[in-house]
């Protein structure tokens, strides 16, 4: 096979799993905080608990954030060459300060916040514990403005087809930046309450009525509660600014294949590039325009002004839908929630059920609203500077398929185990409820532990 | 050579990667060791020395992304061709620290009866991640030669590199640990040394006889005279840690982190050594740093930023060694 499409995968599935791991971490590192700031707060040590189960969770997300975040950043140089030689000017100092001021931080406090209680005074643990999300929401806002620059680039001039940085603080508030940046943390949050509302649940199916067990649930699902709305409305500000930006990748996004007034939502369809039009359509009238313009005729840009010149319509239109879908039945599944643990105090059985698979609906979420982005901005690497295909490396297609086929393979085999593992933790805790046993905390001043400690 | 800022810059970020590298041979070499020598401990050894790793590792490989960064970022052009010449043996070292680091996880947090399963990924990952970093290293010093001989040559230093991450494992346990598996620790040091040896030795000979290049450079006077104490400080401190393993562990358990230090040294020695030999080229015969590097705006941009964060970098990690000092006990989350 052609090695451009092997490596576009390859780098495509990489990505795809890591992202899985930070979109976990960079938000339940607050969760944790908020757990033991309530402990601080109150001396119940049902927060601890809830502290010492999930804080499991963020070690085993983080060690698995880490190990394919080394991968990615060999993958530049090893299928990406192209964009580095192209926009390394740009992208560079980008990673670099990531490295400097996220990775370190977060590795360096992580081992004191998950392995120090003991050994440092309280308030430096919880100190850590701020270090270490704040170092993982830090490394977000880089990536994010390197990955918006690429979608939207300012503040560089081209000197001999290679980009030079001209205004730093143009590059990194991008036009599209903050829109992303906000989307993407509480995408975020949003994963982490459905995940810990999702694994609760099954506690509580298993019979768990401890409270560790309650404060977990319900710090999960209000947190969901109150996110999703704001979701909402914060990706509706993001495609308006991406209508602006990237018209192309809104033509696609909506299956728009006249630019025009008057364009109706297609809520179902199968694109059909050859035929340029939808077919089995299902539509809301003016409902594009309505969207996107605030206005019954506002003109909605079409595919027929990009002829040759954008992004795959199929994977774009079904990426969109599947986010936002999700998006819209978490709100109906977390305000359901909600409103029974308020009014009720307890969870009917088959919403519980439900709940449990909507454990990973963040990561669905994540995952198809990324690909919208990213297969969005093509044939794009870099808006209207680099084409992908200028960007591949000389590495032989037989190599790039092998390394592929063994990057699937693991990959496939360390999801099922990291689940297994979460719901082996959470009907661990079930059977434990509030009797595992809680480490003291250690108010002295920092002392050398004793030996054998 | 004029020192203005297009000159000095590129110099100044290959002095920081070089020094990123170090560290990370010497840190992560210490983590990688111990996985190798996991196979060779009964159980309750292997919970210590996890808990002597711990809480460090993770930190101790951001030194790997900070210097691929760093190379991807000051010269891109060379981690181009770097990273596509040893796209494979790359590829190993990635599957090898994948499986190290969630191995590491997954051991403590899956049910008891699959334990053992990931101790032996533990083991696996780490060696293949040592190997895979001891044969790129070979095939580096002779130009990414792909050759059947380049190829045997980095399978030999890709073992002895694995011997001398196990001798820095080994030196790491008998700081950290006390009892029958520090006496053991010793006599692991003892075996791995000898290997650690003759790797040293292979490529410092192999080096200058692969480039007249990089002969021209070490044996011309005067120079000869200036570098000298390079081998010959390695020599002597090789010699006097293989007699100190003789008297390891000492009264009291006394200065147990000089065989670790010295290690230490002796691979900076080494690393210096290699230094001069390709400077002035980040690709050997290739591309100098200064043909590969970044603009020199992007690269004051990244300066400055280095210069303000990296102390405190240093800092911060001296304090978490420092909170996890001692032996190490069991390693739980509290
Ligand atoms: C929990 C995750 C989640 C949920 C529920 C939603 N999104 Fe989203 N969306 C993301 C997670 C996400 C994301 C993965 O974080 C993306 C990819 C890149 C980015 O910045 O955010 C994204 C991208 C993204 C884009 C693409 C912008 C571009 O690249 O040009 C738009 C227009 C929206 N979103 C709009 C919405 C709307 C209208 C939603 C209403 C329900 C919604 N998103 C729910
Ligand atoms: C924020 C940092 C990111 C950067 C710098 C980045 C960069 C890139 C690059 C260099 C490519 C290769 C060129 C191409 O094939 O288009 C790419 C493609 C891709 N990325 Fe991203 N990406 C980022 C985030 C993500 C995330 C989080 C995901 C998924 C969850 C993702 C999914 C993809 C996919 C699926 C492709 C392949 C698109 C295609 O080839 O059609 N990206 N991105
Ligand atoms: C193309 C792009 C990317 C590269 C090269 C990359 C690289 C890395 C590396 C090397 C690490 C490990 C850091 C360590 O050693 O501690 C890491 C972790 C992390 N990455 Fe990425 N990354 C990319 C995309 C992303 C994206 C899209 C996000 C999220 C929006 C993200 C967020 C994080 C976070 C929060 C961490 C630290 C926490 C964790 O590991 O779970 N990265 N990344």
């Amino acid at each position: 096979m052609d090695p451009l499409i092997l490596s576009r995968i390859q780098f495509g599935a990489n990505i795809s799993f890591h992202i899985l791991f930070p979109t976990i971490t960079i938000a339940l590192g607050w969760v944790l905080l908020f757990f033991k700031l309530r402990y601080n707060a109150t001396g119940d040590t049902a927060w601890m608990r809830a502290y010492f189960t999930w804080v499991k969770v963020f070690a085993l997300s983080f060690a698995l954030g880490v190990v394919t975040g080394v991968t990615m950043s060999f993958q530049f140089g090893t299928n990406w060459p192209g964009y580095m030689e192209t926009v390394g000017n740009i992208a560079g100092p980008l990673l670099a300060y990531e490295i400097l001021t996220a990775f370190f931080l977060e590795a360096a406090f992580l081992g004191i916040m998950l392995f120090g209680f003991r050994r440092v005074p309280n308030r430096i643990h919880t100190l850590a514990t701020v270090l270490v999300a704040g170092g993982t929401t830090v490394s977000a806002f880089w990536i994010i403005a390197l990955n918006s620059w690429m979608q939207t680039p300012t503040g560089f001039e081209m000197r001999d087809g290679v980009a030079h940085a001209v205004d730093w603080w143009a590059i990194v508030f991008n036009p599209s930046m903050p829109y992303r940046l906000t989307h993407m943390l509480i995408a975020s949050g949003l994963t982490v309450s459905f995940l810990i509302s999702g694994f609760t649940a099954l506690r509580y199916l298993a019979g768990d009525r401890s409270d560790s067990m309650w404060k977990a649930l319900r710090t999960g699902t209000y947190l969901a509660a109150v996110l999703i709305p704001v979701q909402i409305f914060v990706g509706d500000q993001h495609g308006l600014n991406t209508l602006e930006h990237q018209p192309a990748k809104i033509a696609a996004m909506e299956a728009n294949w006249h630019t025009g007034p008057n364009v109706p939502l297609v809520l179902f369809a199968i694109p059909d590039e050859k035929a340029k039009e939808n077919r089995f359509e299902i539509t809301v009238p003016n409902g594009a325009s309505l969207i996107l313009n605030h206005s019954a005729d506002g003109v909605v840009p079409g595919l027929d002004q990009f002829e040759g010149n954008h992004p795959p319509v199929f994977p774009v239109f079904w990426g969109f839908r599947i986010m936002v879908g999700t998006g819209l039945l978490m709100l109906a599944v977390s305000w359901s929630a909600a409103f029974f643990l308020r009014r009720r105090r307890s969870l009917p059985k088959p919403l519980a059920l439900l709940m449990v698979p909507m454990a990973l609906s963040g990561w669905v979420a994540t995952l198809a609203g990324w690909y919208t982005t990213e297969i969005g901005r093509q044939p794009w690497l870099v808006t209207g500077i680099l084409k992908t295909a200028d960007a591949v490396g000389p590495v032989a297609g037989s190599h790039v398929a092998l390394t592929l086929a063994v990057y699937l393979v693991l990959y496939a085999l360390l999801l099922v185990t990291y689940l297994g593992v979460l719901v082996h933790l959470a009907l661990k805790a079930a059977k434990d409820g509030d009797t595992s046993p809680l480490p003291g905390v250690l108010n002295a001043p920092l002392s050398q532990p004793a030996a054998g400690e | 050579m004029t020192l203005d800022w297009p000159t000095l810059l590129p110099l100044i970020f290959a002095g920081l990667m070089g020094l990123a590298i170090l560290i990370y041979v010497v840190l992560d070499g210490f983590d990688l060791g111990i996985g190798i020598l996991f196979n060779f401990a009964d159980d309750a050894e292997k919970d210590t020395m996890i808990a002597a790793i711990g809480p460090f590792w993770d930190a101790n490989e951001t030194w790997l992304v900070l210097a691929v960064g760093l190379l991807l970022v000051a010269f891109p052009l060379a981690h181009s061709v770097i990273l596509t010449a040893l796209y494979l043996p790359t590829f190993l070292l990635l599957v090898g620290l994948i499986l190290r680091g969630v191995a590491f996880d997954f051991r403590a947090k899956v049910p008891a009866g699959r334990k053992h399963r990931w101790n032996r990924i533990f083991f696996a990952g780490s060696l293949i991640a040592s190997l895979a970093q001891g044969y790129m290293l070979g095939v580096y010093v002779l130009g990414l030669d792909s050759g059947l001989a380049a190829m045997a040559f980095g399978a030999l230093v890709a073992l002895c590199l694995a011997a001398s991450y196990a001798a820095m494992g080994a030196a790491w346990l008998i700081y950290k640990t006390e009892g029958a598996l520090q006496q053991k620790a010793v006599r692991w040091l003892r075996s791995t040394l000898v290997l650690t040896v003759l790797g040293m030795a292979a490529v410092s000979l192999a080096t200058p006889f692969a480039s007249t290049r990089i002969f021209d450079k070490w044996f011309v006077w005067p120079q000869m005279l200036y570098l000298s104490p390079l081998p010959i400080l390695s020599a002597l401190l090789f010699v006097w840690l293989w007699r100190q393993t003789f008297h390891l562990p000492k009264e009291n358990d006394r200065h147990s982190i000089v065989p670790f230090l010295t290690l230490a040294a002796i691979f900076a020695l080494g690393f210096a050594g290699l230094a001069w030999s390709f400077y002035p080229f980040v690709v050997p015969d290739r591309l100098t740093i200064w043909q590969a590097a970044s603009a020199p705006e992007s690269l004051a941009v990244i300066l400055v930023g280095t210069v303000f964060v990296l102390p405190i970098i240093i800092a911060y990690s001296f304090y978490s060694y420092r909170v996890f000092g001692g032996k190490a006990g069991d390693l739980t989350y509290d």
